[in-house]
Parts: C-alpha cells; sequence; structure tokens
C-alpha cells in the first residue's frame, strides 16, 4: 500500500497548520501588496481597454493579479517549508517516519495548493469592490487555480529540496518565478507585444496559465483554453513524478 | 530467541573516506546492545543508514526480518531512532510536535502514550511550550518522546544523554531499562563508558568503519588482563615504596595505602608479598579492568582522531 490514510494526513494538516501560525506573513501580507496592485491600477487606469480585447483594464489584470498570488505563494509554502526543515534538521522527521515517497510529494503538494487557492479566493473576494466580481466560467477558475498551485507547489519542493540555505530559494525565486510571473502577460496583453516577444512569450509556461485564468474569468484569451489546459495539466505531472522521484533518491537530503 | 536487526557486508564511501567497511551484525530481539566507538568510527553512518537518513552503497540491513529498502514503511515503523543532533520544529509546541509524530506513524489519539512520555521524560509542565523556549536537555528529551511516541519494538539512541543532566538522565535510563525489561531491544551509543558498561548486554566497538570487537560486556572486559589491588593498613606504609620498585604502584603514605596494578598471573605473588610484610590490612579491594580500559587498547584512542561523523 503507498497511502496510509493517517500518516498522509498528519503531514497534510502539518503543511497547513504551519502556514496558518503565521498567517499575517503568509496570507494577509499577500493580500495587501495585491490590495495595492488593484488600487493603483483601478484608478490609473480607470478608463482604459486593453487593445484587442474591448474590456476594462481591471477586469483584464484580476485574473492575472489572482494567478500571480498563487503562484507565489503556492511555491513560497512548500520551499520554505522544506529550507526551514533542513535549516532546523527536523527534516529527519519525514525520513525516519514511514511515509512513501508520493504520500510526501503530496502532502507537502497539498500544504501549497491549500495556500495558495486560499490567498487566490481572497484577493479574488476584495477584487469584487474593483470589478464587481464576475466570473465566466468559475468551474474552469478553479481547475487552472488547482494545476497552477499544483504545479507550483512541485516547484517550491524541488527549490527547498536543492537549496541549502534560504539565499538559495531566492535566487529561484527572484531570478525564475518573478521573471516569468512579470513577463506572462499579467498587466498586458502578449498579442499587443512587439514582433518576436509576443513569440518568445509563448515559450514562457506561467503565459498559458494567466491566459487560460484570464479565459475563466472574462472568456476571452490569446491562446485556446484547451492548449493551455493541456500544457499546464503535462507539466504539472511531469513535476509530480520528478518530485516523487527526488524523494526517492533523497536528492540533497540524504548523504 | 528471535532476530531483530541484520547487518550483513554494508559499506558506505564519501569521496576517498570509507565510512563503514564490511559491516556484518547481529542484534538480537530484547538485547540491551552498546555500539561504542571514537568520533569518526561510523556508528552516525550505521544507523544513518538503518533509518534511512543514509544511502549505503551495498550490503542488506533486515528488521525483524524485513528488508529495510524494500519493506522500509513497515521497518521504520518498527524502528524508534533519536538522532544524535538535537532538531526541533519551531512551529508547533511540545505536544502538537508528538501528536504530529504520532500522526505520521499512523496513530490517531495518542494522548495515552503521550502523557506517559510527557511524564518518564519530565516534560508535562513544558507541554504547551514551543521549542524554542526549551533547554538543550528538554530539546533532546523531546526528541526522545519523539522516538518513542510510536510505541517502536527497537529504540535506537545515538547519544542521548549528551547535554542531560546527572538527575534526568538517571531518570532517563530508569525508563529505558523498563522497556528493555517488556521486551524492547534497545541499541545505545554513547560518550559515557559507564553507562554502557553498566546497561548493555552485549557491545560492538567500532573504529575507522570497521567493527574490530563485539562480544559480551564481562567477555570483553575480562579480555583485559589487568587488576588493580588496593590495601589500606593499620600501619605506616613509608617506606614501601622502596620495596614496591619497579611495580606499577601508587603509595599513600597519608591515608596508609597502596595501589598495585598487576595481571591475573601475578596476582597470587603479590598477595603473598603483602601478606608477608608484617603489616596490619585493614581494608582491600580488587578491582578488575574497565570498559574504558577496552575502549582505548581496541581504538588507540589518543594516539590518533578524526572527526568524520
Amino acid at each position: 500500500m503507498i497511502m496510509n490514510s493517517i500518516t498522509f494526513y498528519s503531514l497534510v494538516k502539518r503543511e497547513v497548520s504551519r502556514f496558518a501560525k503565521v498567517a499575517i506573513q503568509t496570507i494577509f501580507a499577500p493580500l495587501i501588496s495585491t490590495g495595492l496592485y488593484l488600487i493603483i491600477f483601478s484608478y490609473s487606469f480607470k478608463s482604459r481597454e486593453v487593445v484587442g480585447n474591448g474590456i476594462p483594464y481591471i477586469n483584464f489584470i484580476v485574473p492575472g493579479l489572482i494567478m500571480m498570488s498563487l503562484i507565489q505563494n503556492s511555491f513560497a509554502n512548500t520551499s520554505s517549508s522544506l529550507i526551514g526543515a533542513k535549516y532546523n534538521g527536523n527534516i529527519v522527521d519525514f525520513l525516519l517516519a514511514p511515509f512513501s515517497y508520493i504520500e510526501l510529494t503530496l502532502g507537502f503538494m497539498i500544504g501549497g495548493i491549500v495556500r495558495g487557492m486560499l490567498v487566490g479566493s481572497v484577493i479574488y473576494l476584495v477584487s469584487i469592490l474593483f470589478y464587481g466580481g464576475k466570473v465566466a466560467h468559475p468551474l474552469l477558475a478553479i481547475l487552472f487555480a488547482f494545476l497552477v498551485s499544483s504545479t507550483f507547489s512541485l516547484l517550491g519542493i524541488i527549490a527547498g529540496l536543492w537549496a541549502e540555505k534560504f539565499d538559495h530559494v531566492s535566487i529561484f525565486s527572484n531570478f525564475f518565478i518573478t521573471p516569468l510571473t512579470f513577463l506572462s502577460g499579467v498587466f498586458y496583453s502578449v498579442k499587443g507585444l512587439p514582433g518576436i516577444w509576443s513569440k518568445v512569450s509563448l515559450f514562457n509556461p506561467v503565459f498559458y496559465m494567466v491566459d487560460a485564468t484570464r479565459y475563466a474569468f472574462v472568456g476571452q484569451s490569446d491562446m485556446n483554453p484547451s492548449l493551455s489546459l493541456v500544457i499546464i495539466t503535462v507539466l504539472a505531472v511531469g513535476l509530480l513524478m520528478l518530485v516523487t522521484y527526488l524523494f526517492k533518491i533523497g536528492y540533497k537530503v540524504k548523504s | 530467541m528471535s532476530v531483530a536487526i541484520e547487518i550483513q557486508n554494508i559499506n558506505k564511501r564519501y569521496g576517498d573516506l570509507e565510512a563503514l567497511k564490511d559491516i556484518n551484525l547481529t542484534i538480537d530481539q530484547g538485547e540491551f546492545f552498546g555500539l561504542l566507538g571514537p568520533n569518526g568510527a561510523g556508528k552516525s553512518t550505521l544507523i544513518g543508514i538503518l533509518g534511512g537518513l543514509v544511502n549505503k552503497d551495498f550490503g542488506r540491513i533486515t528488521v525483524l526480518g524485513k528488508d529495510i529498502i524494500s519493506n522500509y514503511r513497515e521497518t521504520k515503523k518498527s524502528l524508534g531512532i533519536v538522532p544524535q543532533e538535537v532538531t526541533f520544529d519551531p512551529y508547533f509546541n511540545v505536544r502538537e510536535t508528538l501528536e504530529i509524530q504520532s500522526g505520521y506513524f499512523g496513530i490517531k489519539n495518542n494522548d495515552h502514550k503521550i502523557n506517559e512520555l510527557l511524564e518518564a521524560l519530565d516534560l508535562t509542565d513544558k507541554a504547551e511550550i514551543g521549542p524554542r523556549q526549551l533547554s538543550g536537555g528538554m530539546k533532546r528529551r523531546l526528541l526522545i518522546a519523539k522516538a518513542l511516541v510510536h510505541d517502536p519494538e527497537i529504540i535506537v539512541l545515538d547519544e542521548p544523554t549528551a547535554g542531560v543532566d546527572v538527575e534526568l538522565r538517571n531518570s532517563l535510563w530508569d525508563y529505558v531499562i523498563k522497556l528493555n525489561q517488556q521486551g524492547k531491544t534497545i541499541i545505545l551509543t554513547t560518550h559515557y563508558l559507564e553507562e554502557a558498561e553498566t546497561l548493555c548486554d552485549r557491545i560492538a566497538i567500532m573504529n575507522k568503519g570497521e567493527i574490530v570487537k563485539i562480544d559480551t560486556k564481562e567477555n570483553l572486559i575480562n579480555s583485559i588482563d589487568k587488576k588493580l589491588v588496593s590495601v589500606k593498613f593499620a600501619n605506616s606504609v613509608a617506606g614501601l615504596a622502596d620495596k614496591l620498585a619497579g611495580t606499577n604502584c601508587k603509595v599513600d603514605e597519608d591515608d596508609n595505602r597502596i595501589e598495585i596494578e598487576a595481571s591475573k598471573n601475578d596476582l597470587n605473588d603479590l598477595l603473598q608479598f603483602i601478606n608477608n610484610l608484617d603489616l596490619h590490612i585493614v581494608d582491600m579491594n580488587i578491582e578488575s579492568a574497565k570498559l574504558e580500559d577496552v575502549f582505548i587498547k581496541l581504538t588507540n584512542l589518543g594516539s590518533e582522531s578524526d572527526d568524520n561523523e
């Protein structure tokens, strides 16, 4: 048997309790920063529409901002949990206990998903004040949120396992996650980019995540949302298999 | 008696360093087994392989007949390992830590065992305190409680009493002896050789990645041909030093006492010599060698050392 319900549930509970105990830092801080984006953009570009889309800028930007917070928080949850466990030495708790490798993977991943989706949901609730809260395809929005937070939770696990100190996680975050997110079309339509840059954006996986979520919210997107769904799903499943393998070989946690 | 742990041909190398060289060891169920050796001997590496913290290069280990690789989930449930390094999860207080740990081992509602451990390790009044507020000794006791929370059949204690004060050390040993009497297998590594001498039935001495000797405590001690004869006289011992010149002896003129180190074969001659001294004996004691003597002899401690562990 590769899953024991109590063992698995205990890891999920630990991961969720961990960030819940520092909710000011893990839930409210991202809410404040994204809330500021909403205030600034809604007032600065009040009467603007996005080129080619014909929708108000605030409606355009909300799905992107939600997705950006979700990405950052699901990544931060798993990466900080693992690097913290390595730093404090309690990583041995996970190695000495009878977890299967898939339990470890899913346990940490669900912790990241819960935080990502919780932050995303709270930001959505706040955004209602700014744009009314209409969501064209709510179930699709939830599905994309789940897949994207899974993907970045898994990337966070890889970063946490790879990192030897907290600085290393920042490298991963500042030089990889943030540029990919900011260049994914959160704040602009990739279609409107000049020449080669709109083509380059197609190699950025975060673009498909933001674009698909925007489809779920406003019913319009640059790419076919089915293609985005396939790309995101393949990425998530591939990372799930990779992380399970890394736990199996004890990558950077076993000598 | 059935086998608790069987270690076959375990090898481990870190770069050029051979941390473990072909280790073979069988520990029976119910034993109180000591694993001794200087720093860098390979004790913690061996325990790390047993618990899944270290990848072995070669060899096989079974726990209660099950392979630690192919049946790792079952073998981990049978093992309670107290790692040498003090670690803690800063987000959870003592009780929460033990509840989470119980859950990891598939146990729900483990309050009875948790309360028993808190009591036995004198942590009851610290149950609601975060680990950062615990002293070093308390953190180590929490580590011990974590290792025992799932009531494992085999308990591995890697330097469990380092930094723990004498009183608590004694209460910890009382508890561990009780567990051993209940049938649990105990494996202990310690730097306090008196602890090993008092507690262990059988001892393996490791040095530089090898087991250099494995035997019962009595046989190990008897392997050292040394007796320490201490005699207290009613009369002054002044001048005895000259008569005892050439022997390994100490003369304490203030206490009228002599201490002579002799081999077993010389014991008869020595006692006749003392009897012929024409002094009135008020007290006499003959001590055998200590585990420490065996340890020093087998590990050449003092002549060289390394700190690779």
